[in-house]
């Protein structure tokens, strides 16, 4: 993973998956607010991730969203943070309401040309 | 202060001794138990062959162990100037024969452990949770604990001591173990009739002693590791002649709900606040390897007149209602007491990160090896050291970019404090810098440091 920073934002990335990691808390410097992580993924159901956080490299929780598309985001039991596979940063923004949706995208615009 | 290191050395030895007798009685009672009647002196025998190796082992590797388990890393006066200048403060402060090696440990725990053999090769260990949220004051403050540590000579006593309290559980939890597979076979297959009852109750006693002995070595252990750390509070306090800067560093580290994953008893007594939180809060005063922090603050803060040893054994005595002499008599009588200074003014440094955790997290990929890269486009692009490609595409403006490999060898020979001559030349000629904007700009020279244009 290689870390990207653009205009006081950082992001880790996965330049060969897509994939991107946000630190606990960098979720919540791109909102500009404390967002708990139940308010990004929807639905209750919690299930055991086949991917390790990649801070303490301990299975994460798995997430599933409802809308607008079925996604499971990965999130670290110990909160280190959370990871989005490609395409889901975008899939989850786009479920978020005004003014954080348009915050999400604008941020992530900024750092990524392709999808994100 | 010498008469100090004096008493500090006559307790430890108190302590040694207390401990080695533990030991030996363990080793005696548990070769007696197996093998009566001539097993006794082979338990004694291996017990202090097995202490002696683990006491050479840490004699000369004891602090890179310890360095080792924390995940410590060193750096240099370039990496993080501010953290060198305040460990340098405190070296001329204590008069310290040569400044600590500086270490870093990633953890969003605020805390610090002194290390080493003595203080011709001490090592001071902070956390990088510390660097993040305490001041300068602050920071001054857990740095000259650590090196009243140094200066009280606790690093190697509390090295040793752990060590012996290590093979004291090693050994009984190995007799108990032992007892549960095959000892009561043993116990019902007397080699004699007349044997066989003494050996039985001689097995009784080895078990109590087994069960008992570590625990009795840590409540040993641990009533004199406290008593040190209110002696390396009041060094501290003395060395930096602020004693809020300890107190609100004590604070904001109590308040810290964080705990270190990496951490494990034998390390914690070194650090200068519990590392392990959940099961600290279990454990009761008499257990625990550090006093209540909240009376630490309670000291630090009412310490009044000046601030010697004297005011700081005042201040005890008025917080825990005693008599108890906490620190020792010579020092009490020192003559010139050194007066209080103010808070230090804060200081706006010329950084522009908008946050601090992101200097800290720049910092620790520094120390790792890795590559700072800035695109044509502004994005900054961090590469780990082993990122196995020469290039990389920058996701903003699809632009190919070339990784520096020859910086990333020179920020590694920085680290390294090797001033790789060839290394620097060859960048020299490489790095160029293109502006961007019409204002200010930061951008990282291959060198590692941040330039502004």
């Amino acid at each position: 993973m290689v870390a990207l920073e653009f205009a006081d934002f950082e992001v880790d990335t996965c330049l060969d998956c897509g994939g991107i990691w946000l630190d606990s808390g960098e979720l919540e410097m791109i909102l500009g607010q404390d967002v708990p992580i139940r308010v990004v993924a929807d639905s209750g159901d919690v299930s055991v991730s086949k991917r390790k956080c990649p801070v303490c490299n301990k299975k994460m929780s798995a997430y599933a969203t409802r809308s607008p598309r079925a996604t499971e985001i990965d999130v670290c039991t110990t909160e280190h943070g959370i990871w989005f596979d490609r395409g889901e940063l975008s899939t989850i923004a786009e479920s978020l309401q005004e003014p954080l949706r348009s915050t999400v995208l604008d941020q992530m615009r900024a750092i990524f040309t392709k999808e994100f | 202060m010498w008469e100090l290191i004096q008493q500090n050395k006559r307790r430890s030895i108190v302590l040694f001794v207390m401990m080695g007798a533990i030991l030996l009685l363990l080793g005696y009672l548990i070769g007696a138990a197996f093998a009566p009647p001539d097993g006794g002196l082979f338990g004694l025998v291996l017990a202090i062959v097995v202490w002696g190796v683990m006491s050479m082992i840490s004699y000369f590797s004891g602090d890179s162990i310890m360095l080792n388990m924390a995940g410590a890393k060193e750096v240099t006066r370039e990496v993080h100037p501010q953290l060198y200048n305040v460990i340098e403060e405190m070296k001329i402060a204590g008069s310290l024969p040569r400044v600590p090696k500086v270490y870093i440990i990633e953890t969003s725990a605020p805390n610090a452990f002194a290390t080493g053999r003595k203080a011709e090769n001490a090592s001071i260990a902070v956390t990088t949770g510390l660097l993040e949220k305490m001041n300068r004051d602050e920071l001054q403050g857990v740095v000259a604990h650590e090196t009243g540590h140094i200066l009280n000579r606790d690093i190697l006593f509390i090295t040793f001591a752990g060590v012996m309290l290590g093979t004291i559980v090693i050994l009984s939890d190995m007799f108990l173990r032992g007892m549960r597979f095959g000892g009561s076979r043993r116990l019902g297959s007397s080699r004699s009739k007349n044997g066989g009852q003494g050996a039985a109750v001689l097995l009784v006693v080895a078990l109590v002693f087994a069960i008992l002995a570590p625990i009795m070595a840590q409540l040993l252990y641990f009533a004199v590791s406290r008593r040190r750390e209110y002696l390396a509070d009041a060094t501290a306090v003395r060395l930096t002649r602020y004693p809020e800067g300890l107190a609100s560093a004590l604070e904001k580290i109590s308040a810290s709900t964080d705990d270190m994953p990496r951490m494990n008893k034998a390390i914690a007594p070194l650090f200068i606040a519990n590392p392990i939180k959940a099961a600290g809060a279990r454990m009761s005063n008499l257990t625990s390897t550090h006093p209540p922090i909240t009376e630490r603050i309670a000291i630090l803060r009412s310490i009044a007149g000046g601030v010697g040893y004297l005011n700081y054994q005042q201040a005890y005595s008025k917080i825990k209602s005693t008599r108890e002499q906490v620190l020792p008599k010579s020092a009490l009588e020192e003559k010139d007491v050194p007066t209080a200074r103010s808070a230090s003014p804060e200081v706006v440094t010329g950084t522009v990160t908008s946050s601090p955790k992101r200097g800290i997290n720049d910092l620790i990929r520094a120390v790792n090896g890795f590559a700072f890269l800035t695109c044509t486009c502004g994005l900054k692009i961090k590469i780990p050291p082993d990122f196995g490609k020469d290039s990389v595409t920058c996701p903003r403006c699809n632009q190919l970019n070339k990784i520096p490999v020859a910086e990333l060898a020179a920020s590694v020979a920085v680290l390294e404090g090797i001033g790789a001559k060839g290394v620097e030349e060859e960048i020299k000629s490489e790095s160029t810098y293109k502006r961007q904007s019409q204002s200010w700009e930061s951008f990282k020279c291959a060198c590692g440091r941040t330039i502004q244009l």
